[in-house]
């Protein structure tokens, strides 16, 4: 496949242009708002399937990448250096697969938004921000340097922001919108300072100058505030992370992000927009690794993956619990980043991705059918549930395959995914001492996980209804092509073996006579910076080779590690893989005891732990700290000393003094307008055209024998001067 | 026999006083008057030349041309004077100052 314009630029181009479209028409034709958003969708997505096509079944390689790139604007040469910034696409693997997840997701959820929001008063304006958000996403993945993602990911911001106070007229829905958007702000702040400090650096922003860059020591004995340069921006982009990811301790604004309709939820909080965080992490992997913050990641990861499994146990709503298992499964994935587990870390966001959009969107099936006659409102609380599986069969079916991958049983792509990360982080945890940490931490929240997913199936679809009114009034679901099926859909794809080749996620396929590398872990490879140090820049509209990789890939079975080393892995791998079977079947164990048995008390053992309890209820007081002291204490002493600035500095004398000097312009120009333009020149003006009139007007006086004296006279001066 | 300069003399006076009465008198018709002397000095001029110079007839035909325009000016001329003075019961040149506007 050749990767011109033509081919490329519909993948984001469709959705943007549905966006411009859509914002015009929406509200006169509100219903071909939903269908041209829906239908630029499913073209982006087949654009995106041949891009998949070519990397995972024509080209199958590792190490085969597109690199196009036009100048987009240039600043000519600094200090020698040239300063310009690009655009361009940078595609590989990575890419290829999260392009296609992002698309098939995208069309999912703009499908279930057709049924989800069918009846909301804004039906057309929900799919504009869709659109715009799906190509500001599709944006990030195509892009090939860092300042077109953050471009991309401030757009995304954006749309998160206006998509959290989507229903604006709720109050709390307009302060979470504020407060996700302020978070994140925080960690774009850093993003942008690690851009800068890269930028100026080396010149450009582009990932494979960056790979050869660190290959070649352009960052070598650089400095900033005394600490390393690479270390400085490995943290300031890693920080970007924290506050997309919304990873410890900048996690307190997705959980509010749950205002925004349920479908938003799926697609932004827990798909895409989330994940677009780690992949950032994931690209500049060779930066962390070669700013030694891998140790720091690790941990970030573990605490936040621990600590929001242990928040979303004692939730009742049921958006709540999906919220924080979103930031309790990124936590995973940032914790595979530190351990080095680059493949399962991206692996584990796809299949996140997809069960997760899932789980959200089955709430949202679930949430939709729950009315409340009373306050003709919608049912999130599970306490209000219980029982609806005979009400919502397929609903039912969707999310049990989910929370079975969630909780990472065998032949569900949690397991595969999370298992592999699990057992990077126990390989790591028997080398180095400071690594055991977040591998336990890993394993509780694996443990926690398994129980609050089972925990929320069993309050809402086993047991008696709690709410026997709200129950009958729920009809029974039918089958239908955008409520039900595009759930369906995605639980295929909750199968573990999509993902790694074989039903138990073990890497290798064997089938009789036949054993060979799953796709994932042949084609989606930590960056190998040394390679980078040659690589060929492409200009726009080029034609493609197919040499275009560095050299034929090749699969090296033990990752570079030698025989026994890899061995040894391999059996840490087992161990991992044996405990997380049974963690997970622990967890399920102790939520089937609590729930469906009623043998074990909840109550009890919140009694037992009431600090931790009544700790988790206030979410670890992250939102107090936040508001009390640091925006109370700290911030609103500083903004009074701005206030101060502004008003006593800035207003009485910057300001103020402005004015005397304009006063004084004013009597200036004031004299001169009326005494050297008004005087001199317009009445001086009138004066001389009066002058003229007086010696004017005695010549024609209307005399005719006067003026038959001036003919002869002139006439006779006429020819006197003749002869 | 009387010389061509005679004639120019003459036909000069007579030019001469036709202007001065044209530009002196106050009196329309005086004014016209004066303009009769002026052509007359040119008719004289051309008999007087065709006579000593081109010996033809081309300036007698031209003088008699002469008469015949200074006749129907006359009459025109006096048209006027005459509806001028039923306008403003006056032949007094000053009274003609409608050019000024």
């Amino acid at each position: 496949m050749d990767y011109t314009i033509g081919n490329i630029a519909p993948i984001i181009l469709l959705p943007f242009a549905a966006f411009v479209i859509n914002a015009f028409i929406v509200k006169k034709v509100p219903k071909f708002a939903v269908g041209l958003g829906c239908i630029t969708m499913f073209a982006s997505f087949c654009y995106a399937c041949r891009v998949f096509k070519d990397f995972v079944f024509v080209t199958y390689s590792a190490d085969y990448y597109v690199h196009k790139v036009f100048t987009w604007f240039d600043l000519g040469l600094i200090n020698g250096k040239p300063f310009n910034v690009d655009m361009g696409i940078y595609l590989d693997n990575m890419s290829a697969v999260l392009l296609l997840m992002v698309t098939g997701c995208a069309l999912i959820i703009h499908i279930f938004s057709t049924f989800y929001m069918e009846h909301d008063a804004r039906f057309g304006s929900f799919f504009v921000y869709l659109s715009l958000f799906t190509a500001a996403m599709i944006g990030l993945v195509l892009s090939e340097n860092l300042l077109s993602v953050f471009v991309f990911w401030e757009l995304m911001g954006f749309c998160s922001y206006s998509l959290i106070g989507f229903y604006y007229e709720k109050e709390g829905a307009g302060n979470a919108s504020m407060k996700a958007f302020m978070t994140t702000r925080v960690g774009d702040v850093f993003f942008l300072v690690g851009i800068l400090a890269i930028w100026s650096t080396i010149g450009s922003t582009s990932f494979v100058d960056i790979y050869a860059a660190i290959a070649s020591g352009a960052f070598n004995d650089l400095t900033v505030v005394g600490i390393p340069l690479v270390t400085f921006s490995a943290i300031s982009i890693f920080l970007g992370t924290i506050g997309k990811s919304a990873q410890f301790p900048l996690q307190v604004w997705l959980p509010d992000a749950m205002w925004g309709p349920t479908p938003c939820s799926a697609l932004i909080h827990a798909a895409t927009m989330v994940a677009a965080g780690v992949y950032l992490s994931l690209r500049m992997y060779p930066l962390m690794e070669a700013g030694g913050i891998t140790t720091v990641i690790a941990y970030i990861g573990g605490i936040t993956a621990f600590g929001a499994a242990t928040i979303a146990l004692i939730q009742t709503d049921i958006k709540a619990v999906l919220a924080y298992s979103t930031i309790s499964q990124l936590g995973y994935m940032v914790l595979g980043i530190g351990v080095g587990a680059y493949n399962a870390a991206f692996m584990h966001l796809i299949t996140h991705a997809v069960f997760k959009a899932c789980l959200f969107l089955s709430a949202g099936s679930v949430i939709h059918s729950l009315h409340d006659h009373h306050t003709d409102g919608h049912v999130q609380e599970m306490p209000r549930m219980g029982g609806l599986r005979k009400k919502m069969p397929f609903t039912f079916i969707a999310m049990l395959c989910c929370t079975f991958a969630i909780a990472g049983f065998p032949f569900f792509s949690g397991f595969v995914s999370k298992d592999r990360i699990l057992g990077d982080a126990l390989l790591q945890a028997l080398d180095h001492k400071t690594m055991i940490a977040p591998a336990v931490l890993g394993f509780i929240a694996a443990l926690l996980t398994a129980f609050y997913m089972f925990r929320m199936m069993f309050l809402t679809f086993y047991g008696e209804p709690r709410d026997k009114e709200l129950y009958e009034h729920t009809d029974v679901e039918t089958l239908s092509w955008n409520r039900n099926v595009p759930l369906l859909i995605l639980t295929v794809f909750t199968l573990g073996f999509w993902y790694s080749g074989s039903l138990t996620g073990q890497g290798l396929v064997k089938f009789p006579g036949v054993e060979h590398k799953e796709w994932f872990s042949t084609l989606i490879k930590k960056p190998d910076v040394e390679k980078f140090t040659k690589y060929k820049r492409e200009a726009w509209g080029s034609t493609d080779s197919r040499d275009q990789f560095f050299e034929k890939a090749h699969y090296d079975a033990n990752h570079g590690m030698t025989e026994a080393q890899a061995h040894h892995a391999h059996h840490v791998h087992h161990i991992g893989a044996i405990m997380s079977i049974i963690i997970a079947f622990f967890g399920f164990f102790i939520a089937y005891m609590m729930y469906i048995k009623k043998a074990w008390s909840p109550g009890w053992w919140s009694s037992k732990l009431s600090p931790w309890y009544r700790a988790l209820q206030s979410k670890y007081f992250f939102d107090d700290l936040y508001i009390k002291v640091i925006i109370q204490k700290g911030l609103l002493g500083m903004n009074n000393f701005l206030a101060w600035i502004d008003m006593g500095i800035y207003d009485r004398y910057i300001v103020d003094g402005t004015e005397v000097i304009n006063r004084f312009a004013y009597r200036v120009s004031n004299w001169f307008d009326n005494k050297i333009v008004d005087t001199v020149g317009v009445d001086g003006t009138g004066a001389s055209v009066r002058l003229f009139n007086v010696v004017l007007r005695t010549i024609q006086s209307g005399k005719i024998q006067f003026y038959f004296m001036i003919l002869v006279v002139v006439l006779v001066s006429y020819i006197w001067t003749l002869v | 026999m009387i010389s061509l300069p005679s004639f120019l003399a003459i036909s000069f006076i007579l030019f001469v006083s036709g202007l001065v009465v044209m530009i002196a008198k106050k009196n329309i018709i005086a004014i016209l008057l004066g303009v009769e002397l002026i052509l007359n000095s040119a008719a004289l001029n051309f008999a007087a030349y065709t006579r000593f110079v081109n010996q033809n007839l081309d300036g007698h035909i031209m003088s008699l041309f002469i008469i015949i325009i200074a006749a129907a000016e006359a009459a025109v001329g006096l048209a006027i004077v005459i509806r001028f003075f039923q306008i403003r019961e006056s032949i007094h040149i000053d009274d003609a100052t409608q050019l000024l506007q």
